[in-house]
């Protein structure tokens, strides 16, 4: 794994920011969706709290005068022993407990504008034949009544006729109800043709006699239906008291004797049920609650709705669909099945907090805190997404650049050792960390392996150097003891001494040949010579100075032009005879071959032999090196392909050495560009 | 009267061996250790000959100052420097200072010697008249054995001893080529391949500076050289 796909790999992991953001959010939405909770649980009961004992307007009982607002300061038992709670009819079953209308119906006679509760329907029927539905609905003040009457044959009222003469009488609806102070009341309402009805009340005239008047508060309206007749009707609710009752005279002709059954008892139309309605300023009291998308509804202790105030769908339109990238994120924050709303209960206690009087119920929609979610999500997955591709992409780009300086200082490593000895210049060395650091090092061991290289070098020649001094003691010594009397025995002592002290003298030349090549070479002259002659003089004297080799030569007859010094090619060529000459035995054939190459003069000298070593590859042309016979008894320090390297060097060229095919022997190339 | 010789030379042990050996020679012999001692003598007595070291004690180029000095209080005076020294660059030095030869300290006894009793030669040669006994005549060569002596075109070249033993070798017989061994035999020193060439290389160079068309000293390569007229 490369340091790239590492650093890469280390960038990603910080992809788990926007991963941990997410689980913030959702942690963040549960939170605040606790709190909304909570402080929706604490309106829902603060309003609750305000609704105490307020049956006025939960139930439009009549206030006690002594205690006309919400007494909730005085909690106490004994306050509210006082005043004891107002016995509550239980519910009759000719109570009506009309909806909470979230609009007003028209009164036209069809109910297509009521909302389709069948469990709110109310029946009453005498027999099997006659039977009505009533629905009833509060609207802001107004109750709207609807009834489905089931009746085979509707008659209507003859038009225009007196309104109390019998005869006259078609179906007719009466509506009992009691007003605010206890008294009853009954209207009628009788239909001479489909379409709106006029609602009459009897009265006693001034002398005994009966008069219908018309009662202009309550409106209606009639329209067959496929086995009946509907009416429709509203009524203010200000002209209610708690009492309120229907009940429909069922005539199967004009005038015949009616089938008369409802919530009024048929006998003196006496209101039979309650109306179970909340004042009309329950709902504009819950409506100084109300804020966008929250709905606030009280109902009774069963459960009926009184009031409600609706403004749920109000925050739906509040501001623009969330952005597209915005949807995204939420993919992957949002749970499903997640409620979209939260509701809060508070049940409404009676004046002494002993008796639920009802219920509050406040929902809110989840539509807010989830837009402010949102809004957090985006912005902090944004940020975090974008530091995480921001820190991937610092990183690849570190890492790339890293892995450039490393391959640069591994180039430069591994190109460090030439033939000029090491080199000590590092890329990265001016760098102030770690890289640099390294490269420094580099440079510092490099540097200290030149020295060491340079002393090994030259410890030959300094050698060969110190060594002289006491060799000229000791052979002037010798030759002085020469020149002395001296008996036959010692002479022997003597010549060997001389004979020792000559060889030492013959390693300390070879071992100062290097410096002094290198010393010719530094004053050598240049001049142009024939390459080809040159060989050909030398090689002549070779073979007469190694009878024991045969020498094949193979030069050009064309003169090879060649800038040089052509006394250290001829000593070169001694070092590449003297070695070819080491490495065979006598009788072997020495082969040296010149030939041209563009742009260059080759010379090789092959000779048959053990193959080079493969561990001396590349290092035979080093100084003091060298491989051997054993058994050699002139003094070797491996500088003759030593010396030879560095004459072909101060002619621009390089020498190269190689096994022969078939490891047959070696051949050293020597390559001198022109 | 002994001819006196000055060995100068901080290394004891040589010093008296050289000393020993010339006095087997009958030469008188004062030796010195350092310049100033050296200076000091001289200046008082002039030697007939000295031998110098160039690294004197402390003073690494002592020698070459010695030279210096010398010289300048005899132009005649011979100057062997002998050394342990044997870069091309102090040959050179040593041999423009003045001094006759520089022998590295390779040389053998007799060798030295032989080279003492020649260069006394030549003082003798160059005091008497003129004779032309010892004269070879090679075109426009013309070696004084007795004397040392090169000229060319009757120009004198200041050869050193090496370099005047190696011309005469190689112009007595003309044409044939003379191997390194045979010219170092002839030299009476000991000399490895690249100091051979380099006193080639001096000998056609002061020759070239009095002629510059000089090309009688040719390279045989392999072999050695040959005189060519």
């Amino acid at each position: 794994m490369s340091l790239r796909l590492k650093l890469l790999a280390l960038g990603l992991a910080t992809l788990v920011l926007p991963w941990a953001g997410c689980r913030y959010a959702r942690e963040m939405e549960a939170a605040l969706r606790e709190g909304e909770q909570t402080s929706l649980q604490a309106v829902a009961q603060t309003i609750a709290a305000s609704l105490q004992g307020r049956t006025d307007l939960l139930y439009r009982e009549p206030q006690l005068p002594s205690d006309s607002a919400p007494d909730t300061a005085s909690p106490e038992p004994a306050t509210t022993a006082a005043t004891p709670p107002r016995d509550r009819p239980a519910p009759g079953p000719y109570d009506l407990r009309p909806l909470a209308l979230t609009a007003a119906p028209l009164i036209d006679g069809y109910s297509d504008d009521w909302p389709h509760e069948p469990a709110s329907w109310k029946h009453f029927s005498r027999d099997p034949h006659h039977d009505f539905g009533i629905l009833s609905g509060v609207y802001e003040r107004m109750l709207y009544v609807l009834l489905e009457v089931h009746d085979e044959h509707p008659v209507f009222d003859a038009p225009g006729s007196n309104w109390l003469e019998p005869a006259t009488f078609g179906d007719r609806v009466w509506i009992g109800y009691e007003d605010r102070q206890g008294e009853e009341h009954q209207v009628f309402l009788a239909a001479s043709g489909p379409g709106a009805l006029t609602a009459r009340r009897i009265e006693s005239g001034e002398y005994g006699e009966q008069r219908a008047l018309i009662e202009p508060r309550v409106r209606g309206a009639w329209q067959p239906t496929k086995d009946g007749y509907r009416v429709e009707i509203r009524l203010p609710l200000s002209m209610l008291g708690e009492r309120f009752g229907v009940l429909v005279d069922d005539r199967d002709k004009r005038g015949a004797a009616p089938v008369s059954y409802g919530s009024l008892r048929s006998e003196d139309l006496h209101t039979l049920g309650r109306l179970v309605v909340a004042a009309p300023e329950l709902g504009s009291y819950l409506a100084q609650f109300m804020q966008p998308g929250m709905k606030i509804a009280v109902a009774a202790a069963d459960g009926h709705v009184l009031a409600h105030a609706d403004a749920l769908t109000q925050a739906r339109s509040l501001g623009a669909a969330p952005p597209l990238l915005a949807r995204l994120y939420r993919r992957f924050v949002d749970r499903p099945g997640a409620p979209r709303y939260i509701e809060a209960r508070a049940p409404i206690y009676d004046r002494d907090h002993g008796e639920v009087i009802g219920g509050l119920e406040v929902t809110q929609t989840a539509d807010l805190w989830l837009r402010l979610r949102d809004r957090a999500l985006t912005h902090m997955l944004n940020f975090t997404l974008g530091t995480s591709i921001a820190a991937v992409t610092l990183m690849f780009a570190f890492a790339a650049w890293l892995a450039l300086r490393l391959a640069r200082l591994r180039r430069a490593s591994e190109s460090a050792l030439t033939r000029a000895g090491l080199v000590t210049a590092f890329p990265e060395m001016t760098a102030r960390d770690e890289l640099g650091d390294v490269a420094r090092s580099f440079s510092t061991l490099l540097a200290r392996l030149n020295a060491y290289t340079d002393y090994l070098r030259t410890l030959a020649g300094k050698l060969a150097h110190e060594i002289r001094t006491p060799l000229t003691i000791v052979r002037s010594s010798l030759e002085n003891l020469e020149a002395e009397p001296a008996g036959d025995a010692a002479r022997t002592y003597l010549e060997r001494a001389r004979q020792g002290s000559e060889r030492l003298n013959a390693i300390l030349l070879a071992m100062g040949a290097a410096s002094r090549v290198e010393e010719a070479i530094g004053s050598a002259e240049r001049v142009q010579f024939d390459l080809v002659v040159v060989l050909d003089s030398a090689i002549a004297a070779y073979r007469s100075a190694f009878p024991a080799r045969a020498f094949v030569t193979e030069l050009p007859s064309d003169p090879i032009m060649l800038h040089g010094a052509p006394d250290l090619i001829v000593q070169m060529l001694d070092k590449l005879i003297d070695n070819a000459v080491d490495f065979s035995t006598p009788g072997a054939t020495i082969s040296v071959r010149l030939s041209l190459e563009p742009g260059a003069a080759v010379i090789e000298v092959e000779n048959p032999g053990p193959p080079l070593p493969a561990h001396l590859q590349g290092r035979l042309f080093e100084s003091l090196w060298q491989s051997r016979p054993d058994g050699d008894s002139r003094p070797h320090f491996g500088l003759g392909l030593y010396i030879v390297r560095l004459i072909a060097e101060f002619h621009g060229g390089e020498a190269t050495a190689a096994s022969l095919p078939g490891e047959a022997g070696v051949r050293i190339s020597v390559r001198l560009p022109r | 009267m002994k001819r006196l010789i000055a060995i100068v030379e901080d290394e004891a042990a040589i010093r008296d061996n050289y000393a020993a050996a010339f006095t087997r020679e009958g030469y008188a012999v004062r030796c010195y250790a350092d310049r100033a001692q050296a200076m000091a003598a001289c200046a008082a007595r002039l030697p007939d000959l000295a031998v110098i070291d160039i690294s004197l004690a402390d003073e690494p180029e002592g020698g070459f100052e010695l030279c210096r000095q010398l010289r300048a209080l005899s132009a005649e005076l011979p100057i062997i420097f002998l050394t342990a020294r044997d870069s091309e660059l102090d040959a050179v030095s040593g041999l423009r200072l003045g001094a006759d030869d520089f022998l590295t300290k390779d040389l053998s006894l007799a060798h030295l010697t032989a080279r003492v009793h020649a260069l006394f030669r030549r003082v003798d040669a160059l005091r008497r008249p003129e004779t032309a006994s010892e004269i070879l005549q090679r075109g426009p060569l013309t070696l004084d054995a007795e004397r040392m002596q090169a000229q060319w075109d009757g120009q004198v070249v200041l050869l050193s001893l090496t370099e005047f033993w190696i011309v005469h070798a190689l112009a007595r017989h003309p044409g044939h080529v003379r191997n390194r061994q045979q010219l170092m035999d002839a030299a009476n020193v000991v000399l490895d391949d690249n100091t051979i060439t380099s006193h080639v290389k001096r000998i056609r160079r002061k020759f070239q500076s009095i002629d510059p068309k000089f090309d009688c000293v040719q390279t045989v390569y392999g072999m050695g050289y040959r005189w060519v007229e």
